[in-house]
């Protein structure tokens, strides 16, 4: 079962109209953090691109810049200095309500620990970001069993969370990310709370959503998940280095 | 003759003993039942006394002036009364009964006329005189209950908080997946309005049960039919009400906090 991908067309200025167009492009990105008296330079100038259908890790240690730079993406954080531009719009200065809905519809979270609703099942947490975008009622159910079927979790659709696995849960969790059909998919170490069996489905189910077209960043410690992407960012001291 | 006859038989009737009747209280103490006989009179071992039957025994009424006094009452024929306590055609106080609000303005005034020394009051201002001590018991009530409003407001208050602070890192993965601020907000509240009436349900119930078992306690000590307390409509809508709205304006507080805290800041990054 393949995911219907609504292709956009763009014009990218500077770009080669014959190459896909960047869904990500950052320029000389900085990120810096009051600390006391001190500033943190937590990302020092990155630039880079990320085109449409790629399968990126980031990778590097703790406190390399990862997360900074996987906030400034995913429109959580403003940069110090420079631009982050999705789907060519600069969201780098959205004030909040602006930003919240940007990533209603554009990026699609893939947290570490899952972060379903307790009290909702499976199904009804897939179908949380198509309520809050106007989904109707019956489009968004068909949606998230579509959604939980491509995840291989059709059968447990009413489940609550604490009634499924680690990585069902994840699944779910993964489902619900590309409820909104996001131009790209954010994941932070998907795969740190699950057993190395379960992360390797994980890993596998990323690979099949790249496959069927989903943009995905994924920032790691895991070296099987990162080796599984098209291309590392490997970043050091808040810029990026040669892999 | 015939009547001759019946005497020096010893055949002539005697008068029928009268009748009283008694109060269920002295029934079940002394262990009377209708038709037995008993002496009354109006001092304890006094000699005499006139011997009556038990024709009924009266339920007592739901006085709270009666409640503490630990009296029996009975009821007999007003002549056998007056002959029995020698005040002849003397009483101290009667009640009339009138058919209306005209009749009991035309009975004051005709009572209040007749004589000088004689007062008559209606039952409403005697009511009223006699609650003093009630009234200021249900001051006292409110207080207690005003106390317990406010008490409850600030628990709900902290569960509530408490609640939100255990969601944190859920509301902030909520927000980083694009859930605006007023659906968080809506979300909180309608929980804490759920929550609110939940515990309204559970305390109606409690409190239900509690005064049933109150009821079915005071009445057996004190002997008496009155309901010692009491959960009316009125009470169960101000119960709801206020928990209604202090639920929702717990549930306000308690989400705006946590909406105004950038979901990076709520991930504790």
């Amino acid at each position: 079962m393949t995911l219907a991908r609504e292709k956009a067309v763009f014009s990218w200025a500077g770009y080669d109209d014959e190459a896909p167009p960047p869904v990500v492009e950052a320029r000389d990105l900085a990120r810096d953090y009051p600390f006391g008296a001190e500033r943190v330079h937590a990302l020092r100038g990155v630039t880079f691109a990320i085109t449409e259908g790629e399968y990126i890790a980031i990778a590097g240690p703790s406190g390399c810049g990862k997360s900074t730079l996987l906030n400034l993406i995913g429109v959580i954080d403003h940069p110090t200095r420079g631009e982050v531009c999705i789907r060519g719009q600069n969201v780098g200065g959205m004030r909040d309500r602006e930003a919240t809905a940007f990533r209603l519809r554009n990026i699609g979270f893939v947290f570490q620990r899952f972060y379903l609703m307790p009290t909702l099942s499976a199904r009804e947490n897939v179908e949380l970001p198509m309520a809050e975008a106007g989904i109707a009622r019956v489009e968004r159910a068909a949606r998230a069993r579509e959604l939980l079927s491509y995840v291989g979790l059709e059968a447990r659709e009413r489940h609550r969370p604490a009634q499924l696995s680690g990585g069902e849960q994840q699944r779910v969790a993964i489902a619900r990310a590309l409820a909104n059909r996001p131009a790209i998919l954010l994941a932070d170490e998907p795969t740190g709370e699950l057993d190395a069996k379960t992360g390797a489905e994980i890993i596998g189910l990323f690979g099949r959503l790249n496959a069927d077209g989903t943009t995905v960043i994924v920032v790691t410690h895991d070296e099987d998940l990162a080796s599984s992407a098209h291309r590392k960012i490997h970043m050091r001291d808040g810029v990026i280095v040669p892999g | 003759m015939i009547v001759l006859l019946f005497t020096a038989l010893g055949l002539v009737q005697q008068p029928a003993p009268r009748t009283i009747a008694i109060d269920e209280r002295l029934a079940a103490d002394a262990g009377i039942s209708i038709g037995d006989r008993v002496i009354v009179s109006t001092r304890p071992n006094a000699k005499g006394g006139d011997t009556v039957v038990v024709s009924g025994i009266v339920k007592r009424g739901a006085d709270p002036s009666e409640i503490a006094r630990s009296e029996y009452k009975i009821r007999m024929h007003l002549d056998q009364l007056q002959s029995l306590a020698g005040y002849g055609d003397r009483v101290d106080r009667f009640a009339v009964a009138t058919r209306d609000k005209a009749a009991t303005e035309s009975a004051l005034a005709a009572i209040n006329a007749a004589a000088f020394g004689f007062e008559a009051h209606r039952s409403r201002d005697i009511a009223v005189g006699t609650s003093k001590t009630f009234q200021v018991v249900s001051r006292f009530h409110k207080a207690i209950g005003l106390i317990t409003i406010v008490a409850s407001a600030i628990f709900l208050l902290c569960v509530m908080l408490l609640k939100v602070e255990e969601r944190r890192r859920d509301v902030a993965a909520l927000r980083l997946m694009g859930i605006s601020r007023t659906t968080v907000v809506k979300a909180v509240v309608a929980e804490a309005a759920l929550l609110a009436l939940v515990g309204s349900a559970l305390g109606i119930g409690i409190g239900w049960a509690a005064s049933q078992f109150i009821n079915w306690y005071y009445q057996g000590v004190y002997r008496t039919p009155l309901h010692f307390s009491v959960i009316t409509a009125d009470i169960v809508t101000l119960a709801v009400t206020l928990s209604l709205v202090l639920g929702i304006g717990a549930g306000l507080l308690a989400s705006l906090r946590l909406v105004r805290t950038p979901p990076l800041a709520l991930f504790g990054r």
